[in-house]
């Protein structure tokens, strides 16, 4: 087994000193791709900002491989509109780690835009394009990135059932491609359940945050009071393929 | 008897005198020009207001120490002090107190208006100046003034060009950036410390009023001519030149006050940039 890129001991996560959820452990691997479910307010996002070094840890240890590379898909809110920037400009910021940078073409973005099938949008604002482009010029940025870890915040909260496995699609055929691990969380849980090998279910009001192989973490008591029974592993697999046939696609 | 207005000829043997305000304005509005694109585009066009209406009364103050305590700081200096503090004072959270962001600018601006008329009132025999640091009147630029707004424009322009990406991405995505690595905290103080000084330098040589439409009309004419967002900075730093200079000019020609003339003329570049923009679509 590889070195893991991501380390958490006893990790809590929260906001000025006050841990919103209880201490939790886990090991990111290269490779993985982890699910991070919870409901509204459940502390995703804190629990991502943390990971991510945008928030201090309440409390507990969190180490990084040294060198890691990191990319970062934000809600789509979290992009300022008011910027006319272009796609290509967009993929170009996955290569910006430094503050002095010198203008001219990197072959990294061209082929980033070439991969993800967006080259012909590569002079279109970013402003301008659809959620289902933008979300494309986002993974184009994060290829571009050469990251080793991509964590997407709700990549497909815009999209209907057919982009969201689409996109979903995507996510996990460059992950297998490039090796990179990944943790996405999302507000839906058939794709995740058929995607992500590693799950996390954050839930407040629980004593502990439930960690592990995916079918583990839908099987578990807390993650079935929360949700009922409607996702349990067998039935979680049933829905996504009657959701499958339903659109035409492979379960 | 009526007295003629000024005629081009007259401009012309004139030159030597108005040539470094010319300089002054034309170099003030390509650097402020260049900022006024990320100021636009970062929501500070008040954050520059309130700078401009500080160094104004830091100016104000300067003159009334010279007066009364018979101390005599270059105006410079103070206008670079009361907008650091300004800065400052814009800088802290007030989210604690339950206040916005706009309160606070509009706190600063008031202070900085307000205190330059008092202070102003205070000290008759510069009445010409102080009405110069308000409104941009100042018909003559001092050498060292010229050459100190020369040097913090290369600067500006220089790290501008250098860390546009940087200051791009911080502002598009920060959290992104942030994650990449960038600093981007010392990115927002490095850009407002720069801001700062460029905003103080030239309001004691030209005025708070052309300096605020330095900052904001050609950077917005920029952005709505340019196609593209990197072009837009050439442009803006372009057209703030033209506006500098061809505004001395036209107040000089039509008589009229320089830094409205030149607010005017810089107008008139966002006029003409608006259908471009709408016929682009």
């Amino acid at each position: 087994m590889s070195a893991p890129l991501l380390r958490c001991e006893g990790l809590q996560v929260g906001y000025a000193g006050r841990a919103i959820l209880p201490p939790f452990s886990l090991e990111v691997t290269a490779g993985q791709f982890w699910a991070v479910i919870g409901r509204n307010g459940a502390g995703k996002s804190t629990f991502f900002k943390t990971l991510l070094g945008l928030l201090p840890p309440v409390g507990g240890r969190l180490e990084r491989a040294p060198g890691l590379k990191v990319a970062y898909i934000a809600q789509r809110m979290a992009f300022d509109d008011l910027y006319p920037v272009t796609a290509r400009e967009v993929v170009a910021m996955g290569r910006a780690r430094r503050l002095w940078s010198t203008p001219g073409a990197d072959p990294k973005v061209e082929q980033a835009l070439a991969r993800l099938e967006v080259a012909e949008l590569a002079d279109r604002t970013f402003r301008s394009l659809s959620e289902g482009q933008k979300q494309r010029v986002l993974l184009a940025r994060m290829v571009a990135s050469e990251a080793a870890l991509a964590v997407l915040d709700e990549p497909t909260a815009a999209m209907d059932a057919i982009a969201e496995r689409a996109a979903m699609a995507l996510i996990d055929q460059l992950r297998r491609e490039l090796h990179m691990a990944v943790l996405v969380v999302s507000h839906h849980l058939d794709e995740p359940r058929r995607r992500a090998d590693r799950a996390l279910f954050l839930d407040p009001d629980c004593e502990r945050i439930v960690e592990g192989t995916t079918d583990q973490v839908f099987a578990d008591p807390h993650f079935h009071h929360r949700y009922g029974d409607e996702f349990s592993p067998a039935e979680a697999h049933d829905h996504a393929h009657e959701h499958a046939h339903a659109h035409g696609g492979s379960p | 008897m009526i007295e003629a207005p000024p005629t081009w000829a007259d401009l012309a043997m004139a030159l030597e005198v108005f040539r470094d305000p010319i300089l002054a304005g034309a170099i003030a509005g390509a650097t402020l020009g260049y900022l006024g694109v990320f100021v636009l585009l970062r929501r500070m066009v008040f954050v520059t207001a309130a700078l401009a209406q500080a160094s104004g009364l830091g100016v104000a103050l300067a003159f009334w120490l010279g007066i009364h305590l018979d101390l005599h700081p270059w105006p410079g200096t103070g206008a670079l002090i009361a907008a650091l503090a300004a800065a400052l004072a814009l800088s802290v959270d007030l989210r604690r107190l339950h206040l916005s962001r706009e309160g606070a600018l509009a706190g600063v601006w008031l202070v900085g208006s307000a205190g330059a008329v008092l202070v102003g009132s205070r000290i008759t025999q510069d009445a010409h100046d102080v009405s110069a640091i308000l409104f941009g009147s100042a018909v003559v630029v001092q050498p060292h003034e010229l050459w100190t707004i020369a040097a913090l424009g290369a600067l500006t322009l220089g790290l501008g060009v250098m860390g546009q990406r940087a200051l791009v991405f911080t502002g598009f995505d920060p959290d992104g950036a942030r994650v990449q690595g960038l600093p981007v905290r010392w990115i927002e103080l490095g850009f407002l410390a720069v801001l700062t000084g460029v905003v103080s330098v030239t309001t004691r040589a030209l005025g708070a009023l052309p300096v605020l439409a330095f900052a904001v009309l050609p950077g917005a004419a920029g952005l709505l001519a340019a196609p593209r967002l990197p072009l837009a900075f050439p442009l803006a730093a372009a057209l703030g030149a033209v506006a500098g200079a061809a505004g001395y000019l036209a107040a000089f020609v039509l008589d009229l006050p320089v830094g409205a003339t030149q607010a005017a003329v810089a107008l008139l570049f966002v006029a003409a940039a608006a259908p471009v923009a709408l016929l682009r679509g």
